[in-house]
Order: C-alpha cells, then sequence, then structure tokens
C-alpha cells in the first residue's frame, strides 16, 4: 500500500445556481493577462448544453482522455510512435472557433466619435488581432438555453435517450436545464501528463494538485488535446501551456481556492482523501461498469489502523492524515456515496466529484392545484424531466444505478426533513424512504447538516501543507528560508 | 614528463624540416630530362584533347610552328588567359574564336608563365621533328551503326557502366528526347555537341581526356576506352541529326510534374491524417445536422 494524499473536490450541483462568480474570481485572479484572455479555468456550463469548448465530451472528434485496447489502456490522442510523427502538427487540437476569439470593445469610439446623426456605439475588437470581429460564439453562448437551440439538442450526453424523452426535456415552458461547474480534475491518472513529450506536466507528490512547468513547457499542446475534459489551455503570447493551479498558493496558506471562496450557492467543499497509489494502474484497467466502485475504493479509510501506519510509512504526515478524517469529500465519497466523478469512462480518475442535481419535482395538474404526491416513492426520479440516462451519461459511464442511488438517497433526506419540518409526510413513510435507499436517520441528519447549514471551516477542511517536507527533497528547508524572495522575476517567453 | 613533451615536439619539428629540405634539393637537381617529360604528360592531360601538333585543327587549330605565326609574349599571354584575350577584341584571337565556331579555349587550372614557356618550348621542339609524338590519335573511321547509338545512349544514361568507372554522362549532361526529365542542368547541353566542336575527330579527341575545369578531375583517374568514346560519339551526331531546331526543352513539363507532384503529397497527407480534427462548432451552427445520435 503505497499511501498518498489528494486535495479532493466535491461540487453539489443540487445547490448551484450557475452565477458564474466562480469563473469571475478565478479570471480576475489568474487569466487575466495577454494570451490567457479565452482561458476559462473555471467555467460553469448549462446542461444540456455543449459546453466550452463546443461539445468537449465528444471524444470523438477531440480525441481526449485513455481508451482500452487489447486489455490494457493508451492515450486517445497519442502515443510514442505517433507523437514522433506528428510532432511540428498535432493533429488533434481544437481551434479558436471551437473555444471562442476573445474580444473586447471599442470603448474609446464612444468618446472619440465624430458628431453625427446617430449615437456612437463600441464595436467589438478581437484580443487576438486588434481587427473588428462579428462575435460568433463565446464561453457561455448556450447559458440558461439561449443563443439557439442547436446548441443544446447537440449536448454528446442526450446519447441514447428516446425521442420521446427529447421532446420533454426542450418543450416549451417545461423547458428543464442544470449547471456544471468545471474546474481541473487534477486526476489521479492524468492524461495531459502521461501525453507531454517535455515532461513539463507533474502531479504533486504531497497534494496531487496537477501543475504545468512554465520553463519546461516547449508548446507542443499534447495536454491540450489529450485532457479528456479540455482544461488545459494554450496561452498564444507566452507560446506555454497553462491549467488551473487550484490556487496552490492559497491552498499552502490556508485558505480555500478563490472558486470555492467565492460560491454564493455554497456547492464546493474541499477536504484531503488518502489514496493507494499502486493500484491506480490496476482500477484504471477496469471495465467501464466497475469503474466508479473502483476508483471509490482506492480511497483509504483514514481511521483504518493500518492505512494509518502505511500513510506514515509513505511519509504522509499525521497532520494529513488527521485533515482526512474531517474531509467532506471523503463522507460525500465514501461513506454517502452521494459524490460521483464525472466521465470516469474517460479512465483519468478525476478527483473532483459531483453530486447529480436532483429535477423538478414532476408534477400533474389538476384544475388548479398541482399534484405531487406519488404512489411509489421514488417515482419522480424515475421520471425525471431530466432523463436519468442523461446523468448517467455524465456521472456513470452510461450505467444508472449510481446514479439512482445518490438521487434516491437525497430525496429520502429530503423527504425526511419535510417530515421533521413541514408534516405533510409522516415519519414513518420517511423512514421507509431511507431504509429504502440505504440511509439511517444518523447519515440523512448529516447529510441535511453538510449541505444545507455547512458552515465556511466544514466545508473546507485544507490540509496543513507542510511545504517544508516538501521542499527537503530538492533543497534544504533553512537554506530556502533564509534565501526566498530574492532573485528576479523572470515570467514565460516564447522559445527555450 | 614536461620535459620529455617539449622533446618530442622539437625532435618533430626538425623531422619535418629535414623533409623538407631534402626535398627542395632533389626537385633542384632534377635533370632537365624529367622537366621536358612531365611538360609532355602535362600537354597530353591538358591540350591534346582539342590540339594535335601536325596533325591537323581538332576543336583548336594545329599548333605546328605556332611560335611562327605570332611571337612569344602574345602566345604566353593568351595560353594564360584566352577569354581576356577575346573579350579585349585582339583581332587574332578573335579569327581563331571564329575559326574554332565560338568555342573558347578553356583556361587551364595550374598554368603558370613559366609552364607556359615550357608548353610553348616543347611546341617548337616537337614542331621541327618530321613527326610529331602529338600528332594526334588515331580513331576507327568506319561508319556508325544503329548498335553503336544505342550503346552509345546505354552508356550516356548510365545503364551500361563506363568500364574504366567514369560517371554517366546523364548525371551533368542532358541530351534533348532523352524523356520527360531529360539529364542534369549541371553541364551544358550536349544536344548539338558534335556539330559546336566541329565533327567527329575533334569530338572522339575531346573525350580522351576531356580538359574543362570539371571533368578533367572527373576524369583523369577514369579514362573513357576507345570503343566507348566511339558509341558516344555515334550517339551524340546522331542525337545532333535527330532533333531539329526545335528548341524548347521541359521547363513546363519540369513545372507541371512538380506541380503533379505537390497535389499528390498533399493528398497523401489528408489520407495519412483523415481522421484529424476538424471543427467542430461551425459545422453544428451551420447544419445542426450533428445532433447526437438516438
Amino acid at each position: 500500500m503505497n499511501v498518498r494524499s489528494q486535495v479532493s473536490m466535491v461540487f453539489h450541483l443540487d445547490k448551484c445556481i450557475g452565477c458564474h462568480t466562480c469563473s469571475i474570481a478565478c479570471k480576475n485572479i489568474w487569466t487575466d493577462r495577454k494570451g490567457t484572455d479565452y482561458m476559462w479555468w473555471n467555467n460553469v456550463e448549462t446542461k444540456p448544453g455543449t459546453g466550452f469548448p463546443t461539445r468537449w465530451e465528444d471524444q470523438e472528434k477531440y480525441k481526449g482522455g485513455w481508451e482500452k485496447k487489447n486489455g490494457s489502456i493508451s492515450l486517445k490522442s497519442t502515443d510514442k510512435k505517433r507523437i514522433i510523427l506528428n510532432i511540428f502538427h498535432n493533429p488533434h487540437m481544437p481551434s479558436m472557433d471551437d473555444y471562442y476569439e476573445p474580444w473586447t470593445y471599442d470603448y474609446q469610439n464612444l468618446f472619440n466619435a465624430k458628431e453625427g446623426p446617430d449615437q456612437p456605439v463600441a464595436l467589438p475588437i478581437s484580443k487576438v488581432t486588434g481587427d473588428h470581429i462579428n462575435v460568433e460564439s463565446g464561453p457561455n453562448w448556450d447559458d440558461d438555453l439561449g443563443g439557439s437551440p442547436i446548441y443544446a439538442e447537440n449536448d454528446p450526453n442526450l446519447k441514447g435517450l428516446t425521442e420521446q424523452q427529447r421532446e420533454h426535456l426542450f418543450a416549451i415552458e417545461r423547458l428543464v436545464m442544470f449547471y456544471l461547474p468545471r474546474i481541473c480534475n487534477h486526476c489521479l491518472n492524468p492524461a495531459c501528463v502521461a501525453s507531454c513529450p517535455s515532461g513539463a506536466l507533474y502531479k504533486r507528490g504531497e497534494d496531487g494538485i496537477v501543475l504545468i512547468d512554465q520553463k519546461k513547457c516547449r508548446a507542443w499542446r499534447s495536454c491540450v488535446s489529450a485532457c479528456p475534459y479540455k482544461k488545459t489551455y494554450f496561452n498564444w503570447f507566452t507560446g506555454k501551456s497553462e491549467k488551473c493551479i487550484l490556487c496552490f498558493p492559497r491552498v499552502e496558506t490556508g485558505q480555500a481556492p478563490a472558486c470555492f471562496h467565492s460560491c454564493v450557492g455554497r456547492i464546493r467543499y474541499l477536504g484531503v482523501l488518502l489514496y493507494d497509489a499502486d493500484r491506480i494502474e490496476e482500477v484504471a484497467h477496469l471495465p467501464d461498469e466497475e469503474l466508479i466502485d473502483g476508483h471509490r475504493s482506492l480511497v483509504l479509510d483514514p481511521n483504518d489502523p493500518q492505512v494509518v501506519e502505511a500513510a506514515r510509512r509513505s511519509g504522509v504526515h499525521d497532520s494529513i492524515v488527521e485533515s482526512a478524517r474531517n474531509s467532506p469529500v471523503y463522507k460525500f465519497v465514501k461513506e454517502w456515496r452521494i459524490a460521483l466523478p464525472p466521465h470516469i469512462e474517460y479512465r483519468t480518475m478525476p478527483m473532483l466529484y459531483y453530486v447529480p442535481p436532483m429535477s423538478p419535482v414532476m408534477s400533474e395538474r389538476n384544475d388548479k392545484t398541482v399534484d405531487n404526491v406519488s404512489d411509489s416513492l421514488f417515482h419522480d426520479i424515475e421520471q425525471a424531466r431530466i432523463p436519468l440516462k442523461f446523468l448517467a451519461n455524465l456521472f456513470g459511464a452510461g450505467h444508472e444505478a449510481k446514479v439512482v442511488y445518490a438521487l434516491r438517497k437525497q430525496k429520502a433526506v429530503r423527504w425526511y426533513r419535510r417530515a421533521l419540518t413541514v408534516g405533510d409526510v409522516t415519519l414513518d413513510e420517511a423512514k421507509r424512504m431511507l431504509a429504502a435507499a440505504d440511509c439511517t436517520v444518523e447519515e440523512a441528519e448529516a447529510i441535511y447538516r453538510l449541505t444545507s447549514l455547512c458552515t465556511f471551516d466544514e466545508r473546507f477542511v485544507i490540509p496543513p501543507s507542510h511545504r517544508e517536507e516538501a521542499i527537503e527533497m530538492m533543497e534544504d528547508p533553512h537554506e530556502r528560508r533564509q534565501s526566498t524572495g530574492f532573485g528576479f522575476l523572470a515570467g514565460p517567453r516564447r522559445g527555450l | 614528463m614536461q620535459m620529455y613533451r617539449v622533446a618530442r615536439r622539437l625532435s618533430e619539428v626538425w623531422r619535418v624540416r629535414w623533409s623538407w629540405a631534402i626535398g627542395t634539393a632533389l626537385v633542384c637537381a632534377a635533370p632537365p630530362v624529367a622537366v621536358g617529360q612531365e611538360t609532355a604528360a602535362f600537354f597530353k592531360q591538358n591540350c591534346y584533347s582539342c590540339h594535335t601538333i601536325g596533325g591537323g585543327r581538332l576543336v583548336g587549330p594545329d599548333l605546328k610552328s605556332v611560335s611562327q605565326r605570332k611571337d612569344r609574349e602574345w602566345l604566353v599571354r593568351f595560353i594564360l588567359n584566352p577569354q581576356a584575350m577575346m573579350d579585349r577584341g585582339d583581332p587574332y584571337a578573335m579569327r581563331i574564336l571564329e575559326e574554332s565556331r565560338g568555342v573558347v579555349m578553356a583556361q587551364i587550372a595550374g598554368l603558370t608563365r613559366d609552364r607556359a614557356n615550357l608548353l610553348l618550348d616543347l611546341i617548337e621542339a616537337e614542331s621541327a621533328l618530321e613527326k610529331s609524338q602529338f600528332e594526334g590519335i588515331k580513331f576507327s573511321d568506319r561508319p556508325f551503326t544503329e548498335l553503336d547509338v544505342e550503346t552509345g545512349e546505354r552508356i550516356f544514361n548510365g545503364l551500361t557502366r563506363l568500364s574504366n568507372g567514369g560517371p554517366p554522362c546523364i548525371s551533368c549532361h542532358t541530351v534533348r528526347g532523352l524523356g520527360l526529365l531529360g539529364g542534369g542542368r549541371l553541364g551544358v547541353d550536349l544536344t548539338k555537341v558534335s556539330e559546336r566542336v566541329g565533327g567527329r575527330k575533334p569530338l572522339s579527341a575531346w573525350l580522351v581526356s576531356p580538359a574543362t575545369t570539371t571533368m578533367q578531375p572527373v576524369f583523369k583517374s577514369y579514362p573513357m576506352e576507345p570503343e566507348e568514346i566511339l558509341s558516344l560519339v555515334a550517339f551524340f551526331e546522331n542525337s545532333a541529326k535527330q532533333v531539329g531546331d526545335d528548341d524548347s526543352v521541359a521547363p513546363l513539363t519540369f513545372f507541371l510534374l512538380g506541380l503533379m507532384g505537390m497535389v499528390l503529397v498533399l493528398g497523401l497527407f489528408d489520407a495519412l491524417w483523415k481522421n484529424r480534427f476538424r471543427a467542430v462548432r461551425r459545422p453544428l451552427v451551420a447544419g445542426g445536422e450533428m445532433r447526437t445520435e438516438v
């Protein structure tokens, strides 16, 4: 057992209101430099929708992630042979149009325009060429199913839905949607790291954050095509790739990353998970339907004395193990099993989990009253307006069982609380539902607390980073302490 | 250790000095006969392909009694740089040019004023003889056959290797009517070469030891055999006859071939990378036909 620690995340989609505060917080801190205009290390997508870049989940086109061939897994986009053949032209690079051409507006014209019969306007200008452009798309073109119906209809997760289900999904005035905030998943089996010919990408041993060394990056852009979540971006100005760094300077100093900190809906949870690094390869080879269980089995119980002992042997500090015991992520993922990894079928073993959203309650209109009491306990999960198949494509590798489990448990907790506070459901019935959803009363209370009443410190259990220990591998911490802050700041530049 | 190295170095320097000194002494003491032989060899190597002494004109004039035609100083100047004399418009030089149908005498590498004088001495001495050793090489004058022409073409194209290992003509020269791409463009077009140099005899003589700066070093060690020369001359005469005055070489063919090649390579690239990423968003918005399958 090779125990490592990983700063992991849970996004509770049932609480996300799609306000984009996270995206803006991130943009203002990290990606408002030249060349990063189009990058959204954090973005929020409307589902159903095509996301950013357009249809990023369509791996037939984008060739991201791993695929299982002849019993072993290999990158879809490249391998040792192909990387040499395609060294001067990466054939699977998304084009600028599939992101969008970043633009600003010609505000000066509002002040400097010659006097004329019309009001002056600020025309859009490309931030790449500086010319006037006709804006055709943007990072949130289909936000709230705006833009055009074409985008939502082309969501790759609609695969396998019946014609009728699709009609229901898009019926006027019954339209339904939810939001999917996305950052880098800081995967356990990152395709970006595997693909880099320069070895510029690495996963930090101490906390699992995946980073790109700006001095080593040689602009091959293999990571851009290899990442199935399209979360590495190429900075066209510095000629280096960049990605979400999970605000490591904040995490190291005990603060939550900016997007977590600013989240209005308090949907984000952050905490450390201990995992067994020796078993990653074995789990990445499992068949699709066993991937979620396998992935979950990688996460180790920080209360297990064997694990604690192994962690100590692997150099994981006791304070990190202690932090793992309080991790909200551990509860969602391992204890309650209601948080699921996105698109586990890409086999990158993402360490960002999502609690699948509840659809609006299915209702029937009887004259003037809306009837939402069901005969069967969970009928509105099976017949939810967002079809289970759709959620299963997103969070279950196409298999519904795990998604149904998570939704049932959430619904049971909701009904249980309803019995306690509203009283239109009897406690007996609520307890029956809890039992059917594999949930105890204590667990329901805990889920309710961490979902609805969670404080800042409950949501973000940030492990001490022990930089001094991480640095010890490279240099003497005392020397580092004395000389840090001296030197020259050299930003990344094109070339070697 | 250091001392030893210095000593060794000194002894090396002395060795080199000694060998140099002995060599110089030997050269100075060489008998005049040796110098005469060397000049004759030089003549054979560099002049004989175009000139005879008492054997009639080849490409260039017969050199018998040349010193009676012009004074020694003029001749030396001409030998050292024929082109300069022509450029200056010297009337006698112009006459020579006219007689040789525009073929300018090549400037011979390694020629000094002294050597030119030695050469003229040799020519004078040979002219005095009744029968000079440089009267001209005897070539068979039997009429050419179809087979000669064919063999010549094979030699030119390199399909039959030259027996002494010389490179095939086609690597530098071309002849019209060779096929799509013709031969090399480094050397001159040899289509009308037999007319230019004045027929069978001069051309044969030229091929015995080609005297241009480019060909001489190449063929010095790999001379051609008389039968090969015969076949090649047959081929050149035939090609001069075959091709009329049509002067359209194949630059257009060459260009079109290049274009075709480019199209083919681009097509190949397109096929090899047929699974490359193409636009996603634009076709999606334009057609909407990508709709995720049921």
